[in-house]
Parts: C-alpha cells; structure tokens; sequence
C-alpha cells in the first residue's frame, strides 16, 4: 500500500512588532527526527546479556521490572538502547549508528520504537535538563523570569532550509580554492608568521594592551564582534566542504544554543554519507578559519604602532582566534567541538564522553568496579584528560588576566 | 453611488451570490463597503468584535489561529472571490482566528445592517444567499474534520507513538 505523504503544519510565526511574520511548513519528520526517546528509569529494568553457542553476537534480554514484560534485544539494538538517555535527538542516535556500525538500517529504529513502547519502557523527552531544572523551581520569581528569557531567545532563530545552492555557487566562484594544496601550503605560512609575530608580542605583552587605555569596554566589544563574525565564517567553511564532497548542505542559520548562547549553524549530516577523510576534513576545515583569522591578528598587531588601540585589538583578537582554534580542535575538553567528532571518528566511539562520565561516575559514587580494559583506559583517559586541560585552560586565562592587569 | 461593471461581473464570480437576479445582485453591490489593506496588515485578530463579512477582490488572506507564543497555525489562505469573517455577521461572537494579508489585498464588506436589508427587502435573493451559505458552511465544517485528522496524524507521526500495539 502506497503511504501517504508526512503530515504538515504550516505554522505563521509572529514577530515582535505583531504585524510582521514568516511562513513556515513543519513536516511531522522533522518533529520526529527532533525527538528525543528516554528510556525508563534504570530501577524499571534489567538488561542482561544473552550468550549463544550457535549465534555469533550476544543478543540482549530486556525485561520492565514493572509490567515484568521481556523484550528480546539484538546488538545493534542495545546500542540504540543505550543512546536513548532523553537527551539525544534521533538524528543524533541515527548519527551515532552509523559511527558505530558504518552502515544505515532504516528499520531499525522505528521497530525498536515501537517495541520498547510496546513494552512501556520509553517515554519521550522533549527539554532540556536546564530547562527541565528550571521547570522544577518555577515557584521562584528569578527562575520565572530566566526562564521567560530563555524561551523568547529560544525562539530566535534565522534559518534557510534551502541553502544548497548558494552554497553551490560559494564553492563555485572561489570557495573551492580553500581545499586546494596551495590552501594548505598558504595556511601553514601564514600559521608559522603568525606564531613568530605572536612570540615578539609576548615579550612586550603589556605595553600591547596598554593599547586599549580607557576604551577597554569597546575592545571587549569589537573583539567579540569580530569573533562573532568569524562564527559564521566557519559554518560556512564547514559547509563549503560538505560540497566540496558533493554532498547536500540541509540548512544554515543562526539562533541561541539552549536559550543563551548566539551561535551560527550549519546542517552538514549529509556529510556521513561520505568517506571518513571527508568527515575528519569537514570538522577540521571549519576551525581553521580561527588559524587564519588569529595569524593575521598576530601578524597586523606585530606592525602596528606600538601601545595604540590597533595594535590591543588585533592582538586580542589574534589571541581569541587561537584560543577560539585550539578548544574547536582539541578533543578533550568536554566540549563536543570538530575535535571530539574527529577522535570519535577515528576511534569508532561515538558515544565516548557519554559512556566514560557515566563510568567515571560510577567509580566516584562507588557503583562500577574499576577494571582496566582497553574501554575503560579509554574513559578513564579521557575524562582525567579533560579535566587537566579545562583547568589548565581556566589557570592560563587567570595568568593572561593578571599579568595584563600587573 | 451605484456599483461600477467590473464589480457586478466580479460579484458574479461570488458563489455565495450566484443565485442572484441583476437587480439584487446592483442592490446588494451597492450596500458592500470597499477596503484596501496593505501587505502583512493584520485586518482583524482572534478575540476582535465583529460583525462583517468579507469578500476578498485581490490579494490573498491568511487565516490563522493562535497555537503557542507568537506562532499560529495557518488555517486556510482566502483567495479572490472567496469570503470569510461570516460567523461574526451572523450571531456577533468575536472573531474566532486572525485575518492577516498576505499580499496587497482589496476586500468588499458586507456589514450586518446590509444583510437584514437584503433580507426584507429581496427575501429571494436572502434565500439563495443562505443555502449557498449553509453549503459553504458544511464544505468548511468537513475541511476542518480533515485538518484535525491531519494534525492528529502530525502528532503520531512526530511521536513514533505506536498506537496500534494494545
């Protein structure tokens, strides 16, 4: 039987002046792809693992400890299983599917769906934690009016679904150029002048930023612009390269990440289609565009007069552009940036800092035994990593503050 | 003022005045009010009194009702020669969504007054104006059925809910 089209809603959206709108058609896909399954609470079920003498993989006995209903997992289907934590969207487990096995099933979501809803053990999450903490305590007057906040930046969002082609026709008329040898070669030149301008800054680092004298408020605020700008720049680098491998760039955009964080954004899953190299080319080209933009930073500070707000301004921001870089690219942070995708990918763990705070967590709380395995190396690596580096990262920050203010 | 050709012939194309003699089609044009509304100009909002109806000549309406926040769900879009705003000019209640043009619009406004004019007037014409009404109604009524399948069907579709399983 021939199946029906997804339903629509097309819903006009007002804008704050109540006359003014946009227009927007909401397919139920889209709504289904943003969902997020939970799974019930860990003391509504048991899950064990299966052994076989014929088959070759474990399968998985699922029971609700509630309805004393058994359900009978597959591999593939525990892994979903256990992405399902309320905070993954399904687009999001679909992406970790592919990481993990390397190939699509287009079935096997849905059925297990439906067969966990079958058994009563999963239910979907639609919020964040933060938002859902904040629904906790919306007694309060403060959390109201945060939470107030938060929802009308929510619903700021630009964004074009049909981007494609301008996209396209950027890689056309010169974005191709970017993916060139010549590219890399120019980026490493410019990387390596950059670096020694930023050594011959440091030494005179207090007269640099003697530079912003009394207009320290307009620094801090043309730095960020500048930053901000090149947020932009590299969604559009990230989606230049998803053309560059001939795939479909599905949106760009820009809104509040949880309600408060502006950020630009680009869609690029169709970039998992593509090889592994495009995958790893895709994250790193994007953050290379901090690279750039901070050499020349450097290299404009380093000629500038000396101790005038030109000078403070392409410094610091040569230095946010780096820092900017460094937390894109450097996997262990916490932080699911171009790097962590790029380690995920190459390690083949998607859900890594996912499984290691929850293996982590458990050794803190005194749940897991510690077992060192390759796996648990792995996690316990990460996360002691990570923890270094936020706190180095923090102390090198407080050291710049305070030898700037010195 | 008598009503202009272009606006008879345009009437013509009204379903809701298609069994109307020449005479009563001139009387009933002449009682009609003529209104331009700019692009995005909202004509009236969900909860509005009223007691019009309207006849959109150019242009394109939108209907919409509010959802959540700022976002409202488009109900229908009112092209040329179709009418909306009638279930005010019948029993007075405020108007049950937000008329909003989408383009440049040109609307003719049949008030209340008119209608119980034409009513004593040409009861011939009143009568075919209802039946065409009532059948417009039953159109609507069996449209609106559609949509709230189809939103039902949105919701179960966007849910993955499995509803068939007991």
């Amino acid at each position: 039987m021939e199946q029906p089209a997804p339903a629509k809603f097309e819903l006009l959206v007002r804008h704050d002046d109540g006359e003014d709108f946009e227009l927007r058609q909401v397919a139920s896909v889209v709504g289904y792809l943003n969902s997020r399954p939970r799974r019930v609470d860990p003391e509504s079920f048991e899950i064990s693992e299966l052994r076989s003498r014929v088959a070759v993989t474990p399968g998985f006995i699922l029971k609700n400890t509630t309805t004393d209903r058994f359900l009978l997992l597959s591999a593939h289907e525990r892994f979903l299983w256990d992405q399902m934590d309320g905070t993954t969207s399904l687009q999001g487990i679909a992406t970790a599917y592919v990481l993990e096995y390397g190939e699509f099933d287009f079935d096997i979501i849905p059925n297990l769906l439906r067969k966990l809803q079958r058994a009563q053990l999963l239910t979907f999450e639609p919020r964040s934690r933060l938002r859902q903490a904040l629904a906790r305590n919306r007694g309060r007057f403060s959390v109201k009016a945060i939470e107030r906040a938060l929802t009308g930046l929510e619903r700021v969002r630009i964004a074009s679904r049909n981007v494609h082609p301008f996209f396209q026709r950027l890689y056309r008329y010169g974005g191709f150029v970017l993916f060139t040898p010549a590219a890399i070669v120019a980026c490493a030149g410019l990387a390596l002048v950059g670096a020694g301008a930023a050594v011959a800054l440091w030494r005179e680092m207090h007269d640099v930023i003697e530079g912003f004298g009394g207009r320290a408020l307009l620094g801090l605020l043309t730095v960020k612009l500048l930053f901000f700008g090149s947020m932009a720049l590299h969604q559009l680098v990230h989606g230049l390269a998803c053309i560059h491998y001939r795939r479909r760039v599905r949106e760009f955009g820009f809104t509040f990440l949880h309600g408060f964080v502006p950020t630009f954004y680009v869609d690029i899953t169709d970039i998992f289609m593509a090889s592994r190299r495009a995958r790893v080319v895709a994250a790193v080209t994007g953050a290379l565009v901090h690279l750039v933009l901070g050499a020349v930073g450097f290299i404009v500070a380093a000629h500038a007069p000396v101790g005038r707000f030109t000078q403070a301004f392409a410094a610091a921001s040569g230095i946010i552009q780096w820092q900017a870089l460094v937390i894109a690219l450097y996997p262990f942070c916490f932080i699911e940036m171009d790097g962590y995708h790029v380690l995920v990918d190459v390690l083949g763990v998607p859900t890594l800092k996912h499984d290691a705070l929850t293996y982590v967590k458990r050794l803190l709380t005194g749940a897991g035994r510690v077992r060192l395995g390759r796996e648990e190396a792995l996690w316990l690596g990460y996360v002691v990593l990570s923890t270094l580096s936020v706190a180095a990262f923090i102390a090198f920050n407080i050291w710049i503050i305070a030898r700037a203010m010195s | 003022m008598s009503a202009s050709a272009e606006t008879l012939a345009f009437l013509r194309d009204v379903r809701v005045f298609e069994g109307f003699s020449d005479p009563d089609l001139a009387a009933v044009a002449d009682r009609l009010r003529e209104r331009e509304l700019r692009k995005r100009q909202v004509l009236f909002r969900e909860g509005d009194p009223g007691d019009e109806m309207f006849i959109v000549r150019r242009g394109t309406i939108l209907i919409s009702k509010a959802v959540t926040g700022k976002v409202e769900q488009v109900l229908v879009r009112v092209e040329p020669a179709d009418f909306f705003g009638e279930m005010s000019l019948f029993d007075g209640s405020p108007r049950s969504a937000t008329a909003q043009a989408e383009t440049d619009v040109a609307l003719l406004i049949l008030e209340r007054e008119s209608l119980q004019a034409m009513t004593e007037t040409a009861p011939r014409a009143a009568a075919a104006f209802f039946y065409e009404m009532v059948q417009v109604f039953m159109e609507r009524l069996r449209r609106s059925t559609q949509q709230v399948a189809e939103a039902t069907r949105w919701g179960l579709e966007a849910t993955g809910l499995d509803v068939e399983a007991r």
